[in-house]
């Protein structure tokens, strides 16, 4: 119980500088890379009218959030942005999957992981927005409704990142310590496998399809 | 007067069972008070419907009373159980443990009896759909639950965990911290949750072909509402199990206590707010099935920025424990 | 038990700042969350209007957050400044 708090870190010193890597963090999140390669690489193999049960499951996501996207966007701009979409909820899913199986654990555990997600949403919306409206119309829009509540607009748009980074992150991370204590104080008996199936599955899934949804949506409201 | 530690341990859990069992005996008594009140409505615009309405109303009661419960057994424990180890600092963890079980079961209990409440006048309106109603009520009255059980998990540890290797000066109150963050957190998402299970229980009844996209909403709805009180959870946990720096300085203490404080109050009124934005969201897509999808989106930034200052006041707590 | 007067100024910053962001965050809570459930109502009875009446929430719920941030900047001076 007591290592609930150590993380195992790796320090490179480079020009003086301390590049610090968590290594546990590193390495899941390799595993869900390779996992979603392999899975992507089945699923478009020998693409037929008789598909393979990964090209259903492929085809399922690829409908379903390309749908998603072009509710938000416009048929075009839909184009440009589906794939981050749909590969942004896929890795999130199985990154908050990954703690069922035993020995594994979830890289969105990290806050490192969560943070850099969101930061480059934050850059891609901002990007979209400065590219179809101009920097001119993009400066102007943190003035509205009145000059001075520019400052309140920025911080408001900074407050978007932290928030969706440290929900995600917080989701995840509590509910891995709510399992690991509860199965502590009760030695594990009866309770354990309907934990893991609501916190673990369920409320995985939900907080990927909240990041995702707002991500998708911070870059509309740039957008329009 | 001196006041020596077993004085002090058994003065602490008794205030604390009183506390706990006075502050959880609230939010029972209010959602099931809603309960009963929706059911006689319901009753007076369908008497031939009497025996389900009744019985849909005691089993969303039965609900609603498990947060009470939880109060009563950790009040009961807190009387009863002699603590094994005696040291200043089991007195401090007492007492949050009951404070904490206390705050966390007003939300719980007002949450878990708006579903309760509106199945009923549902049923009212809608007596072929009673099965359906029924299990929303049941899923949305249990996912409204969550915060209380968050709570009596923290009571346990706190009671149960043996902390005697901690020094008493700052831990005191980084443990009452620890109990007013899950248990003032618990009071917004128990709250907020229920709205949104009334909303979707209304919106059956009243539009049973659009069972299934209601329940998805309602579900993603709550799912964000229970967010604070996990925020609550987290900071909670930080504070029982880091171990601080032994210090005399009333600062330090401060600084702990103020970061419970600050998670704590700060998910009360984001978590009702998201609750708030849930129930209009899903009460109108069973009205327009046509607009989920607006609704949806709408529903979640909308839910976004209302969680921000639970964020912020995060932000805070965590800043007064790591950086101050 | 000696608390210097240093120590209690201290102290009660740091309980300030707590006090200020955990009250400070319930308005702004329910407050946008009442403005999103309206407009959620709203839009279900006028789904094309869905994009000038997000705007118009967005807008409000900015309005409301002013007090939120009020009460983070001053439970950061409280912390970092005091």
């Amino acid at each position: 119980m007591e290592d609930i708090s150590k993380i195992t870190q790796f320090v490179i010193n480079l020009f003086g500088l301390n590049l610090v890597f968590n290594v546990e963090t590193i390495i899941m999140t390799w595993i869900v890379m390779a996992a979603l390669i392999v899975f992507a690489f089945l699923a478009s193999r020998n693409i037929g009218f008789l598909p393979n049960p990964f090209q259903v499951v492929g085809e399922f996501f690829v409908s379903a959030f390309y749908g998603l996207t072009k509710d938000a966007l416009d048929e075009d701009m839909a184009k440009t942005y589906f794939p981050l979409i749909c590969s942004l909820f896929m890795f999130l899913l199985l990154s908050n999957w990954l703690g069922i199986l035993p020995k594994l654990s979830e890289p969105t555990k990290d806050l490192n992981t969560t943070l850099g997600l969101g930061i480059m949403g934050f850059f891609i919306a901002h990007h979209a927005g400065i590219k179809t409206k101009g920097l001119k119309k993009y400066a102007k829009e943190y003035c509205e409704p009145m000059f001075f509540m520019a400052p309140l607009n920025i911080i408001g748009e900074l407050a978007k990142v932290v928030s969706i980074s440290f929900r995600l992150y917080g989701n995840i991370l509590g509910g891995a310590i709510i399992i690991l204590v509860v199965s502590h104080l009760i030695y594990s008996l009866a309770l354990p496998p309907f934990l893991m199936c609501f916190f673990s599955l369920f409320i995985g899934t939900i907080q990927a399809f909240v990041f995702t949804m707002l991500t998708l949506v911070y870059i509309s409201v740039q957008v329009k | 007067m001196t006041l020596d530690v077993p004085v002090m341990i058994k003065l602490a859990s008794y205030a604390g069972a009183g506390l706990c069992i006075g502050l959880g005996a609230i939010g029972a008594a209010l959602g099931e008070g809603f309960t009963a009140g929706m059911a006689n409505q319901g009753l007076s615009q369908k008497p031939e419907q009497s025996g389900d309405i009744l019985k849909n109303m005691l089993v969303g009661q039965a609900i609603a009373e498990s947060a009470g419960i939880f109060a009563l057994v950790i009040a009961i424990l807190l009387l009863f159980l002699g603590a094994p180890v005696t040291t200043m600092l089991k007195a401090s963890a007492l007492f949050s443990a009951g404070l904490c079980m206390g705050l966390g079961a007003i939300g719980s209990g007002i949450g878990s009896g708006y579903p309760g409440g509106h199945c009923c006048l549902g049923l009212a309106r809608q007596p072929a759909i009673s099965s359906r109603l029924t299990t929303n009520m049941l899923i949305g009255s249990a996912v409204c639950q969550t915060p209380a059980i968050f709570s009596m998990v923290v009571a346990l540890m706190l009671m149960f965990m043996d902390f005697s290797q901690m020094p008493l000066w700052p831990t005191w109150a980084a443990f009452l911290g620890a109990g007013l963050s899950t248990g003032l957190a618990a009071i917004g998402s128990g709250a907020g949750g229920g709205l949104a299970a009334g909303a979707s229980c209304e919106g059956i009844s009243r539009n049973p072909d659009t069972v299934g996209q209601v329940t998805t909403t309602m579900l993603v709805g709550q799912a964000v509402s229970q967010t604070p009180s996990i925020f609550g959870l987290l900071v909670s946990f930080i504070l029982m199990f880091k171990t601080f720096p032994e210090s005399t300085a009333l600062a330090a203490s401060m600084a702990l206590l103020g970061a419970g404080i600050s998670m704590g109050f700060g998910g009360i009124g984001p978590g009702i707010g998201n609750g708030m934005t849930a129930e209009g969201a899903v009460r109108w897509i069973s009205r327009n099935i046509e607009a989920t999808g607006a609704l949806t989106r709408t529903m979640l930034v909308g839910q976004a920025v209302s969680q921000s200052t639970a964020i912020y006041a995060m932000v805070v707590s965590l800043v007064l424990i790591f950086v101050v | 038990m000696a608390i210097e007067g240093v120590d209690l100024i201290r102290a009660a910053a740091f309980i300030g700042a707590g006090l200020a962001m955990g009250f400070g965050a319930i308005g702004p809570g329910v407050g946008e969350g009442f403005a999103a459930g309206k407009a959620c109502e709203a839009i279900g009875r006028k789904p094309e209007e869905a994009g000038l009446l997000t705007r118009t929430m967005l807008v409000g719920q900015a309005v409301s957050e002013s007090t939120g941030i009020y009460s983070l900047v001053v439970a950061l001076l409280l912390l970092f400044v005091v």
